[in-house]
């Protein structure tokens, strides 16, 4: 770090900032693309002549003038922890760049199409490539400043208000990032690369405001005032509905993210507490889904009877349980990487019983079909659409009604767990076993108990989804799904709850944007896996401890081994992230 | 009692494919303490390099030639695999060499399902099952009333065979011999003049090598291949290494053995048959974890995994 270089300069850090943020600001009026696309014109006017009309801005020039203007107050005014922000707002400039460039280049036939060709030019995407890098080379001469402290000390109604704006302003970006890009599909041909421009933008505003302690602060505040924060984020999730978002579409989209959401849940209090990697988790899910099927009455079901919702969930949660203990009985022998294998033998075996439909349960290749809808004390049933406070919302949204409390129920289990004996024991194993063997704690029994919670969590949401969905198919709990579940904890950043929350977001949102590129949507999954571990293995919203055991720094967040670009310090306390 | 020798020839047969995965497993655990989970795709990558070897390399003369062609298309399916295995190793494990053991095992997971969709997409028809050549080696022998297929006998024997090799030269050579020491203490080999990275990379090489000779041979053997060939039998292959002792060479492969022979007996003679014979080989996984972790050959301080 004390090397000399170019970089280390101010006066040539500050210079690049404020390029780096102008051409951002240019290349949101630059022409994109020198020809119309076959499937019409890219997004939103990006295909202009030179100067045409240059401030006819929409969509993703929108956002890249935005974050373009942010990036020029920023770099020119004094703001406290300058450099961070600089260095998130140049790389959601970079990634908007990229992606553009990426899908242009290669929709429309090469280089040229981005560059010049025919006498045109078309010179956006690359001006806020540079841009971004400007911005990220204008950070690196010299370490990150500390995130700044803002003060919580607030009368009350003053921070209610600025947690309720917080939150309002989180609920419209959940919806705008919904949204994003419209339906994938046929319909909107470019709803992909619109998407992940936005997912750009909205990752490097956040990360600037990350930078600036905003969302330190914000959290802080709604540790301060817990109670009042969980009502306003319940309120906000539920009125999401009345928002753009609230299409029918868009409501099956966010109830099934939702359902994944639990189950990412539950899956963290294995592994991301007690850190046990579980390779056949998705199989709990498949307990609770078929169970409830073959007790709700559905057409295939050889047991005829059609109980109760809350009886129904009951069952499957105790027989999911059960089955989580079995699974986790191993653990009392085997520990680490064999323990995942057998996690996954077993997620196996479920599999290929549900295949052949083992004892008529499942329906094999047919499936589990019809299941009945879930019905409203009056009689409604859960599919259809309803009139609530004069609005009229599509069907599907008393599903997402029902995911939501359900999340929020599943969250406050995990919370307190995580803070209970039990929790306390389950991180003490997952750093030293022996040790907290040594320190008087059962850890056979606390191991199982993590399973088996993990799998009640699981059963409960599969009850859900199975009435839902109304199918339930041996297809849905497949070994990529157990895969892609763990993904979304680790992404999200082990042991910590908004994190699973949107680590299960992106992974089942992005296949349904990028319809488009469904081929290659495994792909850049695994992928992008390799590059988390290499780079991030803490995930994005990481856990207090889990963050100082994978970023190789200790509990209080300081960087051990003096790396630039080292993770940003928690808080003096190693508190719990607060439940967002 | 014809039906129980047939039998039990197939499942030597697959043992002999299993084991051959399941040596590559065994190394690579045995000196970094990693599951390979990209190990069962190597497997895959090496049939399909055959294959493109098979279809656009050799000239159209000699394909029935079977001396000509069968050794090429090893040569290749080996050469691919490790080139592949050596690129996963240097990008993705290596710069994970000292992280928390999760993490190195979810980059071994994303590893596989990328390479897997990476055939997918663009090897061309790889979206379905793809015949593969076989007119160079075809016909059984008949030993009384039973039938061992050529291809067959060949994967059995290759298998010993590269098995004994292996451990002459892990048991003999000097890079042998810096392998175990690596294997016991990193650290301590380091200071013996060993380099534990070019030893670890040697390691991946060997294990890639054989995986890729198992997939040439058991497409040559089956006829055809998909690209889902390599997880199934990835997990099979890593359930012979546990069985026979994880570190242990000749553990591996008997324990592949082993494994052919559940399958198909279980196949055969358990309730479910075919349908639920995979069944029983996690099932044999589970007891042996749990029953005895160290595996029929393996050292007892090397359980605590």
């Amino acid at each position: 770090m004390s090397e000399k270089t170019f970089f280390t300069n101010p006066a040539v850090s500050r210079v690049l900032g404020v390029a780096g943020a102008v051409l951002a600001v240019i290349a949101a009026m630059l022409p994109w693309s020198t020809f119309l696309l076959n499937k019409g014109a890219y997004p939103d006017k990006a295909t202009l002549q030179f100067f045409d009309a240059p401030f006819e801005l929409t969509g993703f020039r929108w956002e890249l003038l935005i974050i373009g203007v942010v990036a020029l107050v920023c770099a020119v005014a004094k703001v406290p922890a300058q450099r961070r922000v600089l260095r998130g707002l140049g790389a959601g400039i970079f990634a908007i760049g990229l992606i553009n460039f990426g899908f242009i280049a290669s929709a429309g036939g090469g280089l040229g199409a981005v560059t010049a060709l025919d006498g045109t030019f078309a010179f956006g995407s690359v001006a806020a490539l540079v841009a971004g890098v400007l911005l990220v080379l204008a950070t690196i001469g010299q370490p990150l400043e500390e995130i700044p402290r803002w003060s919580t000390k607030l009368p009350t109604p003053v921070a209610y208000l600025g947690l309720v704006v917080s939150f309002a302003a989180l609920l419209y970006v959940v919806s705008l990032t919904l949204t994003a890009g419209g339906q994938g599909g046929a319909a909107s041909p470019y709803s992909g690369p619109m998407f992940l421009s936005f997912l750009g933008f909205a990752g490097g505003m956040f990360a600037g405001a990350a930078g600036l302690g905003v969302l330190k602060w914000i959290s802080r505040l709604s540790e301060q005032h817990r109670v009042f924060s969980i009502v306003v984020l319940l309120l906000c999730a539920l009125s999401l509905p009345f928002t753009d978002a609230g299409s029918e579409y868009w409501m099956t989209v966010a109830a099934n993210i939702g359902v994944y959401a639990a189950t990412a849940i539950g899956l963290n209090i294995v592994v991301g507490l007690a850190g046990l990697l579980d390779l056949g988790y998705v199989a709990f899910l498949g307990i609770g889904a078929f169970v409830a099927a073959n007790l709700s009455g559905a057409a295939a079901s050889q047991l005829g009877i059609h109980l109760p919702f809350y009886l129904v969930v009951i069952i499957s949660a105790a027989i999911a349980g059960i089955f989580g203990a079995i699974v986790g009985s191993p653990t009392l022998r085997v520990r680490g990487d064999y323990l995942a294998i057998v996690t996954l033998a077993f997620g196996e075996i479920f599999q290929i019983a549900a295949r052949n439909n083992i004892g008529g349960l499942t329906g094999g290749s047919n499936a589990m079909p019809n299941i009945p809808a879930l019905e409203w004390f009056d009689g409604t049933a859960f599919n259809e659409s309803i009139t609530l406070f004069g609005a009229k919302l599509p069907s599907g949204v008393l599903y997402y009604f029902l995911i939501v409390l359900l999340i929020a129920a599943v969250m406050t289990v995990f919370a307190n767990l995580k803070n209970s004996r039990m929790g306390r024991a389950w991180i003490a194993i997952r750093e030293d076993e022996d040790a907290a063997r040594a320190m008087g704690i059962k850890t056979g029994q606390a191991k199982i108990l993590a399973f088996l919670c993990g799998a009640v969590l699981a059963g409960i949401a599969g009850a859900v989804f199975a009435h839902k969905t109304s199918t339930v198919s041996y297809e849905s709990f497949l070994f990529m799904e157990s895969v892609t579940l763990l993904a979304a904890v680790i992404l999200g950043g082990m042991g910590s709850i908004p994190g699973a929350v949107l680590g299960a977001s992106l992974l089942f949102v992005l296949p349904e944007k990028l319809r488009e590129f469904s081929d290659y949507r495994l792909l850049i999954f695994g992928l992008a896996l390799i590059l988390i571990m290499r780079f991030r293995p803490q995930g994005l919203i990481p856990d207090a401890h889990r963050r100082a055991e994978l970023a190789g720094e200790d509990a209080e967040g300081h960087t051990l081994q003096d790396k630039p670009g080292g993770d940003e310090p928690e808080q003096p306390k190693p508190q719990e992230v607060p439940a967002r | 009692m014809t039906t129980l020798l047939q039998q039990l020839v197939y499942g030597l047969i697959l043992g002999g494919t299993v084991g051959l995965i399941a040596l590559g497993y065994t190394m690579v655990y045995g000196i970094v303490q990693l599951i390979n989970f990209a190990h069962g795709e190597i497997f895959m990558v090496g049939a399909f390099g055959a294959l493109a070897t098979f279809t656009w390399v050799i000239p159209e003369g000699v394909k029935g030639t079977w001396y000509i062609t069968l050794p090429l298309m090893v040569i290749a399916g080996a050469v691919v695999s490790m080139v592949i295995a050596l690129i996963i190793e240097r990008l993705a494990y290596k710069p994970l060499r000292n992280a928390p053991r999760l993490a190195p095992l979810i980059t071994a997971l994303g590893v596989s399902v990328a390479l897997k969709e990476a055939v997918r997409i663009w090897y061309p028809g790889a979206t379905a099952p793809l015949p593969f050549p076989k007119e160079f080696l075809t016909g059984s022998i008949e030993l009384g009333s039973i039938l061992i297929p050529k291809t067959g006998l060949l994967i059995i024997v290759v298998a010993v065979v590269l098995t004994v090799l292996l451990q002459v030269y892990i048991n003999t050579s000097r890079m042998g011999r810096a392998m175990r020491a690596t294997a016991q203490d990193p650290d301590t080999a380091r200071l013996m003049g060993i380099n534990p990275d070019r030893t670890i990379v040697l390691t991946f090489a060997i294990g890639a090598v054989l995986a890729g000779v198992a997939g040439v041979l058991y497409g040559v053997h089956i006829n055809n291949i998909s690209i889902d060939i390599g997880f199934q039998n990835g997990i099979f292959a890593f359930t012979a290494a546990v069985l026979g002792g994880i570190g242990s060479i000749r553990g591996a492969v008997i324990g592949g053995f082993v494994i052919g022979l559940v399958k198909t007996i279980a196949g055969q003679y358990f309730p479910g048959g075919t349908q639920y014979d995979y069944v029983w080989i996690f099932v044999v996984l589970i007891a042996v974890l749990v029953f005895r972790p160290q595996g029929l050959f393996g050292e007892t301080e090397r359980v605590r995994a």
